[in-house]
């Protein structure tokens, strides 16, 4: 293998695998990344044997040919070499070493083979469908803050997506809950997806798929088993990463229908003032009281060692007086996800489980229950 | 095969194999026939760690001939004059220790009633029994115990060392000894130098009290660091009296094996002691360090049923709670009348460190104790260069000095306060001392406005055994105030609704299979609460002033004046003291003017 490479192709590819890379690893190879050359293009990939991350550059020179590096060794250099650098890889004839030049830099990084090297499968993958950047962004974002962090429960240690029917209409779901609270966003299901299983995404593969997003506007092709899923973004960059081996709760039972007390609010000033009243709880609880009655909300808070808080804005409310408390970081983690100008709460009572939705867009939803305060 | 009755023989043999396990078993047994009997001095000779041979003499109430033959009968006793199992005031009521003995060994007994003219012998080998015949003693009971086991050699084979089932023995002899500090004891092993003497002393009008003679026996027996550094304790319940003592938890170990209950003058070993026991330090020791504790417990003889273990060792409560409450609010209460003492262990070891020092010229310290010298020297060789780290501030007022901490007189290493109190000086860690005061405000909070609680959008089963279900089920109220509301869910399973809102996203299944365990095992729910003030532990750490801070004056006697009102101050949360204290006496002893 002999190949020269520009150096912004290379480190945008190495910025998206080294990330892959678990910092400490009992397993010597999974440090490295795979590096392969063929046909004008260097693909170079890593994996924690979890997610696989496969990004190809343009690449001059022809011996095809491949072998394995550290990859934050490999990721480091190239950061620090001048921008606009002409970088050379060239493999030793005994393979064990490779050097890498540029200008008058020469580098020697010891290689494992790249037989050795973990690769994941793709060929069972038998549900594809295309769908925009945008939306998956969309469906990562309104429900990632609820993915839960308790290991003991891995089943909710992702996203739910699911093909599902809202009202009669074929939809693609997105759902993520850590017991407290819930979120679920949908879309229309897109072409190909009809017929998929359910499938939970792990976070860590979320995160880094969230972070290809930023910066891919082009659609992304989905693949996915009942044990893999894969993000195709063009034929430069592949994710793949395997699912969790679990059921995610039967969430619809939570989500209530009969709640009836409607509270209306702008969206900015109430997440202005909760962040205010709470600031006065001294634990990391942080409760909040809304104190509801005829298009008044009084939020309050307590700490007997700081004192008290209160704030009255403007609401429309117009069922029967009520008071709830709310943990005030989860109101805030919805209030963040709500794009429009209003949210609506639609509550029962105190101890029953409140939703919460964007006044003007009905695609996500958000359920959360009450703390007793 | 056909079915018979086993001779007696074969019969003792089986009883001996419980009662008597190893030769400190045999002692215990005897031991106790001679507190039975009225003794008041008891001599214990031991060869080969009592393998050889165990002689147990006592000047008690002794036996005539008829008693002696019968002493060695199975099941013979004087114990129980009206058959009751119900009201056991004595040690023995079996009447199974001398025939198992007997049975496996080479026994005899000599003995002479009190007020008789005439000493008896009886001697049983291997199960047969001699005639009784006349023989030699001036007063009470001499009991010898040959060979131990030569009749059942299985048994042989699993002594462990002289030395191990001697120091079993003698731990057997000391655990009675705790208990009847009006008896002497003395236990003569191989060597000359007997292994334990103690004297008796009882309560006089001299002021001795009875209160006074424990302690003193205590200390002989767990040391003297236990005597000087423990609480006394006095607590009566719906007919239950606890005393004993409640070692600082300064002084603390590793395991719980320096933790003793005596049930009506009975050593037992029980669950309920060390469930207890952590209740009642748990905020005031790390949870794996162990405080030392002895205590004693009387109580109406038909609450306690004693019957329960072949060697005794264990009795069963008929209202288990009663007493676990008991122990708990005692310790407590003990513990929190005494926040302000610092532990006299850790000034002495103060004042063995702070050996007098030579300064040689190069300004390196040689101590005259040359192991500390090598230690030291890396540490003084700057310090007597360098500027001096303390920063001292104006004299203090003599009003100030009348607080018991006294008042702060300097900042040493911006770590330590040093304060001048009406007798001498306290050392203050300012880290230690002020993460205990933010740790005792946030539990008053929480005891104030109550725990908050998450109720779960999705409640959590959690399968459990039928009985852990039920237990913890029986405790719902009380683990609601905990903030965990939980109910019966099926036969075997809970389901949890609402959890305390300060541990955030928890292993509630976790957490409710400790709860269980802890609640059949320990008889309350510990770990919940102590989840809950591992989360403020945590979060008084972050929120007190760090060693390194500078302090000013008016700060340092802030601080001080806190730690005087605030209970449990002189430990951090962990065990350790937030304050050392040296009298005038002690600084006077490291001059030598003492
Ligand atoms: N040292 C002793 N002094 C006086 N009497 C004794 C002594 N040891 C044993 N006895 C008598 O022998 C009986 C049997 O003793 P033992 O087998 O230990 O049974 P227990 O102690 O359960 O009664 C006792 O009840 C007591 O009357
Ligand atoms: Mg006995």
């Amino acid at each position: 293998m002999k190949l020269t490479i520009e150096r912004a192709a290379l480190l945008k590819a190495l910025g998206h695998v080294q990330s892959v890379v678990e910092r400490r690893n009992t397993i010597p190879i999974l440090s490295n990344v795979l590096l392969r050359g063929a046909d004008g293009k260097l693909a170079l990939s890593a994996t924690d044997m979890d997610i696989e991350m496969i990004s190809a550059v343009p690449a001059q020179g022809a011996k095809t040919g491949g072998t394995t590096v550290p990859a934050h060794t490999l990721y480091d250099i190239t950061r620090k070499l001048p921008e606009g650098a002409q970088v050379l890889l060239e493999l030793g004839s005994d393979k064990g070493q490779m050097t890498l030049r540029s200008g008058r830099s020469t580098f020697t990084l010891a290689c494992l083979p790249a037989e050795d090297y973990p690769v994941m499968s793709g060929s069972d993958l038998a549900h594809n469908f295309t769908i925009s950047a945008a939306d998956l962004k969309r469906l990562i974002d309104r429900t990632r803050f609820a993915i839960s962090t308790e290991e003991t429960r891995y089943y909710l240690n992702g996203i739910y997506l699911h093909a599902a029917k809202s009202n009669d209409v074929n939809m693609l779901r997105a759902v993520a809950t850590d017991g407290h609270r819930l979120a679920r966003m949908e879309l229309p299901l897109p072409d190909g997806a009809a017929g998929m299983p359910g499938v939970i995404v792990p976070r860590k593969a979320v995160g880094e798929l969230r972070k290809l997003l930023d910066e891919f506007d082009q659609d992304v092709a989905v693949s996915l088993s009942d044990t893999k899923i894969r993000f195709a973004f063009g034929d430069s960059t592949v994710l793949t990463s395997k699912l969790i081996d679990g059921t995610f709760p039967d969430y619809d039972r939570v989500i209530p229908t009969g709640n009836d007390k409607v509270l209306e609010v702008e969206c900015k000033s109430f997440a202005a003032a909760v962040d205010r009243v709470s600031t006065i709880s001294s634990e990391k609880s942080r409760a909040v009281k809304l104190a509801i009655e005829r298009n008044s909300l009084t939020l309050s808070a307590t700490s007997p060692e700081n004192g008290t808080a209160s704030e009255e804005i403007e609401v429309r409310y117009s069922a029967s007086p009520i008071e709830i408390g709310f943990n005030s970081r989860y109101l805030l983690d919805i209030t963040e996800q709500i794009e429009g100008e209003g949210a609506k709460f639609v509550m029962a009572d105190a101890a029953s489980p409140t939703l919460v939705r964007d006044a003007t867009d009905g695609s996500a939803l958000y359920v959360l229950m009450p703390m007793r305060v | 095969m056909a079915i018979r009755q086993l001779p007696a023989i074969v019969v003792n043999r089986i009883a001996a194999g419980e009662v008597v396990e190893r030769p400190a078993a045999a002692v215990k047994e005897l031991v106790e026939n001679a507190i039975d009997a009225g003794a008041r001095r008891i001599e214990v000779t031991l060869r080969d760690g009592g393998a050889s041979l165990i002689l147990v003499s006592d000047d008690g109430d002794g036996m005539d001939a008829v008693e002696v033959a019968l002493a060695v009968e199975r099941h013979c006793t004087s114990k129980l004059p009206d058959d009751d199992l119900l009201h056991i005031r004595t040690l023995g009521f079996r009447g199974e220790a001398l025939p198992s003995i007997g049975a496996v060994s080479r026994l005899s007994i000599v003995s002479r009633k009190r007020g008789a003219a005439d000493a008896f012998k009886v001697a049983v080998e291997g199960g047969s029994k001699s005639a009784v015949e006349p023989a030699a003693l001036s007063q009470g009971t001499r009991v010898e115990v040959r060979d131990l086991f030569y009749a059942t050699p299985a048994r042989l084979k699993f002594l462990k060392s002289v030395r191990a089932e001697r120091d079993a023995a003698v731990d057997a002899v000391e655990r009675l000894a705790m208990a009847y500090p009006s008896i002497a004891f003395t236990v003569v092993g191989d060597e000359e130098k007997p292994l334990v003497r103690m004297t008796a002393a009882e309560p006089d009008l001299a002021g001795k009290s009875a209160d006074d003679i424990r302690r003193a026996r205590l200390g002989a027996i767990l040391g003297r660091d236990f005597a000087d550094n423990a609480l006394a304790i006095d607590a009566v319940r719906e007919g239950f009296r606890l005393t004993g003592f409640a070692g600082l938890p300064i002084l603390n170990r590793a395991t719980a094996r320096d933790q003793y209950l005596f049930v009506n003058g009975r050593p037992v070993r029980d669950k309920l002691l060390a469930g207890a026991v952590r209740g009642a330090y748990q905020d005031v020791l790390a949870r794996d360090r162990h405080p030392m504790v002895v205590l004693f417990l009387d109580g109406p003889e038909a609450d306690i049923d004693v019957n329960v273990h072949p060697a005794k060792a264990e009795v069963r409560f008929r209202d288990a709670a009663l007493v676990r409450g008991l122990i708990v609010g005692a310790l407590r209460n003990a513990l929190a009348a005494a926040g302000h003492r610092a532990s006299t262990t850790v000034a002495e070891q103060a004042l063995a460190a702070a050996r007098p020092m030579v300064w040689t010229q190069g300004g390196a310290a040689l101590a005259l104790n040359p192991g500390f010298a090598e230690a030291a020297a890396p540490y003084q060789a700057p310090l007597a260069q360098s500027p001096p780290a303390a920063r001292a501030v104006e004299a203090p007022a003599p009003a100030a000095t009348a607080h018991p901490l006294g008042a702060a007189c300097a900042q040493l290493h911006e770590t330590y306060i040093v304060a001048q109190t009406a007798d001498g000086l306290v050392i203050v860690d300012q880290h230690a001392a002020h993460e205990r005061l933010v740790y005792e405000r946030m539990k008053a909070e929480i005891a104030a406005t109550g725990v908050k609680r998450q109720i779960l959008l999705i409640p959590e089963v959690v399968e459990l055994d039928p009985a852990d279900a039920a237990r913890l089920a029986a405790r719902a109220t009380e683990l609601a105030e905990l903030g965990l509301v939980l109910e019966a869910f099926g036969p075997g399973a809970v389901v949890v609704r609402e959890v305390p809102a300060l541990l955030g996203e928890t292993d509630v299944k976790g957490l409710a299979r400790d709860l269980a365990d802890e609640v059949a095992e320990l008889g309350g729910a510990l770990s919940l609460k102590e989840r809950l003030e591992e989360v403020c532990g945590t979060i008084a750490c972050h929120g007190s002033v760090r060693a390194g801070r500078r302090l000013n004056q008016a700060e340092m006697n802030a601080l001080l004046r806190q730690m005087e009102a605030t209970p449990h101050s002189g430990q951090c949360n962990h065990g350790r003291p937030t304050y050392v204290a040296l009298s005038r006496a002690e600084i006077e002893k490291l001059f030598g003017r003492r």
